[in-house]
């Protein structure tokens, strides 16, 4: 078991330190990016055409990797009402649901956009000028499959909680 | 199948995150009509086809930099020695000083952590009564998500597909309403201390302009910008957060290197929650329409009312409740695809039932008993959520009444538009 849980909080320490990297990467480019468009546009008169769309993909891509990162400490958007009034137990007992159910459709979620983006691959699609779509929509299934890893690691971590709880030795 | 619906509700209840509810919801839906279920994924990545959407991350980046930097401050100076001299003076400042920096930081509960933790114990000092100072402080967290640039403005405009320029100016008259009905009963309220914070003085005046000079330019540029065409919005929102960015970090210096990251993750957490929520909802609620549910809808609905006025009444009550539970992101994207179709038909200019859309969640943030605010002033100001629930009442009140007032005067969100 601890052997386990050490390889678990390894690869969630290497993990944070990645999707912090890749937020703040991603987030300096779009923002140097956009600005230094105007900046050349107004003052240069020169303009990229790729520019626009790199932005786009830099908005989709920014999308995901926030949602992996809010995942990281189950910060998602949710409706909290029952909960706060639940018993410990109970309340525990219900996490798991909610964690496995988050786990199982983010992981459908994730399949689903490889299907996708295989297809893509297959018809060749280009964006940017010449790089091939499906490396940058690749990030759909990646980050996806990310948050259900995620939202599966709490599942466990929640039912050993849980079992440990019933029975204290 | 039959079953799936309630359960799915019940999970999000429960506080299952919502964009897997509603991608769920979804994906459930295309398996019925027999669509490939790659169509989620096609869905979503139309995010990547919208380039409005730039500008949530980064005003939202620009906000949360604000936040942490020292223009709180600077901003309740400002204020102060431009409004001070007014009877209950610091309570009008702290309304105003609010309400302008959610403008800017998007109403994401930054505004009672960042300002908050300052007017608190100031209203403390100058003599308020402590309960008032609570719900002051807590219901001022949501002041000003009508004014631009807030981010439900945006993303409002982004979902019923009309210009967000619109929006801004329609925006402005209903949220001074409301600052104006909280200043009113503020000045009522305190009539026995009645305490005006200073008397107003020039130079005071200059010298919280000139400590202030970084931030000025700010709204300007921003408001400018947009309203005389030179900026796209998502060009303001890059020049916004350029310019913040560069002024807190290099030339302020009051936010380090070390600590960008940090804030730069935490806005986008907060991004990132409100982006998939939007990629999911794209899916199901073009499944919805596919399927015929605004339709259904307007039948449903005109069994009950006939008119525009009875359609506003029936659309305040649902909105009330509505705000109660879901944030407002997630009521944007959500909702406003469905109503707006059925609103149209009872003759609601779209931009009139945004601002009522907005003003109406606004409350959503300090109605009992999960109201976003409530949790985070109990948890900032260290009370129980009941005393929240019991010193925001009277600011509820009032506020509802400028709701009351929106709803049923559309020239007062159109009257700017022309």
């Amino acid at each position: 078991m601890s052997r386990i849980e050490s390889i678990l909080s390894r690869l969630e320490k290497a993990g944070k330190i990645g999707e912090d990297a890749i937020l703040v990467l991603i987030l300096t480019t779009m923002i140097l990016l956009a600005a230094g468009q105007i900046i050349l546009r107004n003052f240069m008169d020169i303009g990229f055409i790729w520019a626009d769309e790199m932005l786009r993909m830099l908005v989709l891509w920014l999308a995901v990797a926030g949602a992996v990162a809010a995942s990281r400490n189950d910060k998602h958007i949710n409706i909290d009402v029952l909960n706060r009034f639940l018993p410990e137990r109970m309340a525990l007992v219900v996490k798991v649901l909610v964690h496995l159910f988050t786990a199982i459709v983010c992981g459908s979620v994730a399949w689903h956009s490889l299907a996708f983006v295989q297809m893509s691959r297959e018809f060749e699609d280009v964006l940017l000028g010449r790089i091939p779509a499906w490396i940058l929509q690749a990030v759909l299934p990646v980050g996806f499959g990310l948050i259900s890893w995620r939202y599966g690691v709490f599942t466990v971590k929640e039912v050993l909680r849980l079992f440990h709880k019933a029975r204290p030795a | 199948m039959i079953v799936v619906g309630p359960i799915l509700i019940l999970l999000a209840l429960l506080g299952a995150p919502l964009f897997a509810v509603i991608a769920a919801s979804a994906m459930f839906g295309f398996s019925r009509e027999g669509i490939d279920l790659q169509a989620i994924a096609i869905e979503f990545y139309s995010i990547a086809e919208m380039p409005i959407l730039l500008a949530i991350p980064l005003f939202t980046f620009a906000g949360y930099l604000l936040s942490e930097s020292g223009a709180p401050r600077r901003l309740v100076r400002l204020t102060g020695a431009l409004l001070g001299w007014m009877p209950a003076g610091l309570a009008i400042v702290s309304l105003a000083a609010c309400a302008f920096f959610t403008a800017f930081t998007g109403a994401s509960g930054v505004t009672i952590i960042a300002l908050g933790a300052l007017l608190f114990p100031a209203l403390q000092q100058a003599g308020y009564p402590e309960k008032f100072n609570l719900g002051l402080v807590t219901s001022a967290g949501s002041l000003g998500l009508l004014f631009a640039p807030s981010l439900p403005l945006i993303l409002y405009g982004i979902v019923a597909e009309i210009p967000v320029e619109d929006l801004f100016l329609a925006g402005i008259l209903p949220g001074f309403l409301m600052i104006l009905l909280l200043s009113g009963y503020s000045v009522w309220k305190n009539r026995a201390v009645r305490v005006p914070l200073s008397d107003f003085s020039w130079k005071e005046v200059r010298s919280a302009l000139r400590e202030a000079m970084w931030e000025i330019p700010l709204p300007i540029v921003v408001l400018g910008g947009i309203y005389s065409g030179y900026f796209a919005i998502s060009e303001a929102a890059a020049v916004t957060a350029l310019y913040v960015l560069i002024v807190d970090v290099f030339i302020l210096r009051e936010i380090s290197l070390r600590k960008l990251p940090d804030i730069m993750r935490e806005s986008m957490v907060l991004v990132g929650g409100i982006l998939v929520i939007l990629g999911m909802s794209l899916a199901s609620t073009n499944y919805m329409i596919d399927t015929g549910v605004p339709q259904k809808l307007l039948e449903y609905v005109s069994l009950m009312v006939t008119s525009e006025l009875s359609f506003l009444l029936l659309l305040l009550l649902f909105l009330l409740v509505l705000g109660a539970i879901l944030d407002i992101f997630s009521a944007i994207v959500l909702v406003v695809p469905l109503i707006l179709p059925v609103a149209m038909q009872f003759g609601v200019d779209p931009v009139h039932l945004g601002i009522v859309f907005l003003a109406t969640m606004q409350l959503g943030y300090i109605t009992p008993p999960v109201g976003l605010n409530l949790f985070i002033a109990s948890y900032r100001f260290d009370r129980p959520v009941v005393e929240l629930y019991i010193s925001t009442l009277p600011f509820f009140i009032f506020l509802l009444i400028a709701v009351a007032i929106i709803t049923f005067w559309p020239g007062l969100s159109l009257a700017l538009l022309g």
